[in-house]
């Protein structure tokens, strides 16, 4: 991805958000994850459940308070104190499309309402001629018509309420989208439909996302660049096409070797890396690197310490000990 | 008889406020001795129901099966008895499902579960079904399972349930194992272990797997047959390596081709339009026709007639007709591309 002048729409720096789960026990849903997005790109995140990365995407648009480290947004701080005004004007730059789009639509609000309610809020249509106009435009953006605006929720597919879902957000006229694995509830032929419009609107509106979802082709598929998170941290971030060809991290290695590919001569030759055991309970994560227990390729160093964060090509980062050079270097001296 | 399963002209239906749900109109199906076969589609599209009416699990009150026979080594299914139907159910053919968080019973113990139908169809002492049960839970890969037998559901992680879930649809050497979605709820690394157990499993047992699923991937890592479901009827069915490499319906082109490849570059993905057929009204003619950018005045008018490609592979499309315009598919839709 050729992109020339990259200016920093959202800095996300050490960010932590641990819940209390009850006698002192403390669940480190995401614990110090750090990355860039640029302008305009897509960023993909995936992991599997638990990993921590649906909890990364409503912190940072702050559904949930971070226990600490900054999300920047334009230079400006996400979190800490905010007047009425500047969280209003905030909200109206980021917006998020969420993963049910059965649960994620107020069963009782006409199409027209659940689309206008970011329109009233921020006072956007001067009357209700201009108002319906939007929602009507907004409405065939997302390839629905007219006739929907007056209808309620459960007279859609899965599929279109999903668009409304996008409409919604667009309402506001955002810069970023936190879509929130926005097509893991619907069929195979209707998420090709929702990610093209998506890709189309990025095209057209220069929107800037954050795609989460665990469906690691849809992923590639979408984004520039990947991060891939286990336990709360994120492991290896790259540029889509080189993390799919050449994967760093033990994890995403086996990751990416776990994809059922459809085609029948390719699954009856592959080698699969197939990891041993379960996800450890983030509740108490393994100590030093987090994979440790799962991964084919531990040494002793991986229970100690906890891999640095480098960059091991340019452009791709990575946190596994395997490719800290100093510690090799020092492996060889002794 | 080397079928040990068919299906012939199977039609289901559900009664409902709204009228009848005709969910599956006129299957044909058959299973060999041993195989996997695979059915898939999306939501909606009958494969779940299909798979409900072998096993006779679809409710009595609001659905009936209105026509055909299910078949089981000559036995039809659908004549049975209540009582005669527990005798089959679980010991000759069974199944597993979708989500191992549900379809395990969270007060009683891992072993009980797997005894309950060891000792109901096989009348087994109680220490021997014991045994038999850690030997299962052995065979499906469960660490400890002299102490994990005694454990209850809560305490397994969600592969581990699904383990333990097929530990006990295997208990009694079924013949046919339905596997609905057994993948789905879980996530890609333990995919991959519980595909891995499946494949072993079968060449182990020799049972015959029909696996119901929408996802390709799946379908080609463990299934020799498929067949490709489309509101409520099936569209074409071959061996997987046909139904892949040469695949003669609109639908299945669409299948494929929406699926975005991991070695593609960004193209837009080829999606089918619009959304399924409602089964309550199912239209006259091919259930895919309004969706399908090759639908002629015929497809609309008149259900079309199963065509053999193949003696394995058979398409039910009017484009396979002699009289049809030649149509070649869609570039997206050829798996592996340049072979």
């Amino acid at each position: 991805m050729a992109v020339v002048e990259r200016e920093k729409l959202l800095e996300v720096k050490n960010l932590k958000k641990h819940f209390n789960v009850g006698k002192n026990a403390v669940l480190k849903a995401v614990d110090n994850v750090s990355f860039d997005i640029y302008k305009g790109e897509t960023l993909g995140l995936v992991g599997e459940s638990g990993c921590g990365k649906s909890t990364t995407g409503r912190t940072i648009i702050r559904l949930y308070e971070a226990t600490g480290g900054n999300v920047t947004f334009e230079g400006k701080d996400v979190h800490g104190k905010k007047s009425r005004k500047d969280l209003k004007s905030f909200n109206r730059r980021m917006q998020m499309i969420f993963q049910d789009p059965y649960a994620s639509l107020n069963p009782r609000m006409t199409i027209k309402d659940i689309i206008a309610e970011g329109i009233d809020i921020h006072g956007l249509a001067k009357n209700d001629k201009e108002r319906m106009e939007r929602v009507y435009e907004l409405l065939e953006t997302v390839g629905l018509n007219r006739a929907h605006a007056s209808r309620y929720p459960h007279e859609f597919s899965g599929g279109q309420r999903q668009r409304i879902g996008i409409a919604r957000a667009l309402a506001v006229d955002p810069d970023f989208i936190i879509a929130d694995e926005p097509i893991s509830a619907l069929d195979v032929s209707i998420q090709a439909q929702v990610v093209n419009l998506m890709m189309k609107l990025q095209k057209e509106r220069g929107l800037t996302y954050l795609f989460i979802a665990h469906d690691l082709s849809m992923v590639k598929h979408i984004s520039d660049r990947v991060g891939v998170m286990y336990l709360g941290n994120i492991v290896e971030l790259a540029e889509s096409d080189e993390l799919y060809e050449e994967p760093l991290h033990p994890y995403t290695q086996a990751l990416l070797s776990a994809i059922p590919v459809p085609d029948p001569e390719v699954e009856r030759s592959r080698e699969r890396i197939i990891l041993e055991g379960d996800l450890p309970s983030p509740i108490s994560p393994p100590s030093g690197c987090r994979f440790r227990t799962r991964c084919p390729h531990a040494m002793d160093v991986c229970a100690s310490k906890e891999p640095k964060w480098l960059e091991a090509r340019e452009g791709h980062w990575v946190a596994c000990h395997l490719y800290d050079n100093e510690l090799n270097t020092e492996n060889k001296q002794q | 008889m080397k079928n040990i399963l068919e299906l012939n002209n199977v039609n289901v239906s559900f009664h409902t406020f709204a009228g009848e749900v005709k969910a599956v109109r006129g299957v044909n199906l058959h299973l060999e001795k041993g195989e996997s076969l695979a059915i898939v589609g999306e939501s909606g599209s009958g494969k779940s129901v299909t798979s409900k009416s072998i096993m006779r699990l679809l409710p009595e009150k609001t659905s009936e099966i209105k026509e055909g026979e299910i078949l089981f080594e000559g036995r039809d299914l659908t004549k049975l008895s209540n009582r005669e139907m527990e005798k089959i159910r679980g010991s000759e053919i069974s199944m597993i499902f979708q989500d191992p968080m549900t379809s395990l019973n969270p007060t009683m113990t891992v072993g009980k579960q797997i005894m309950e139908g060891l000792r109901k169809h096989q009348n087994l002492s109680k220490n021997e079904a014991k045994e038999r049960a850690i030997n299962l839970l052995k065979l499906v890969g469960i660490p400890n399972p002299e102490l994990r037998i005694n454990e209850y559901p809560h305490q397994f992680s969600g592969g581990m349930r699904q383990r333990v879930v097929i530990a006990i649809a295997l208990a009694c050497n079924p013949k046919v194992l339905i596997a609905d979605e057994p993948t789905t709820a879980l996530d890609v690394t333990i995919q991959a272990q519980i595909l891995d157990l499946m494949r072993d499993l079968q060449q182990k047992t020799g049972t015959a797997i029909i696996l119901i699923t929408h996802d390709l991937g799946v379908v080609a890592n463990l299934s020799q047959r498929v067949a490709v479901m489309y509101g409520g009827t099936i569209v074409e069915t071959g061996t997987t390596d046909e139904v892949f490499y040469n695949p003669k319906h609109p639908y299945t082109w669409g299948l494929l081709s929406s699926m975005p490849k991991l070695n593609s570059a960004d193209k837009e993905l080829m999606a089918i339009p619009g959304t399924p057929p409602n089964l309550l009204n199912p239209p006259k003619g091919c259930p895919f026709a309004a969706r399908c950018p090759y639908a002629m005045q015929v497809c609309v008018d008149n259900m079309p007639d199963v065509t053999d490609v193949t003696s394995t592979h058979k398409t039910a499309c009017w484009l396979l007709d002699e009289r049809a315009p030649q149509v070649e598919p869609p570039e997206a839709a050829l798996v592996g591309g340049a072979r």
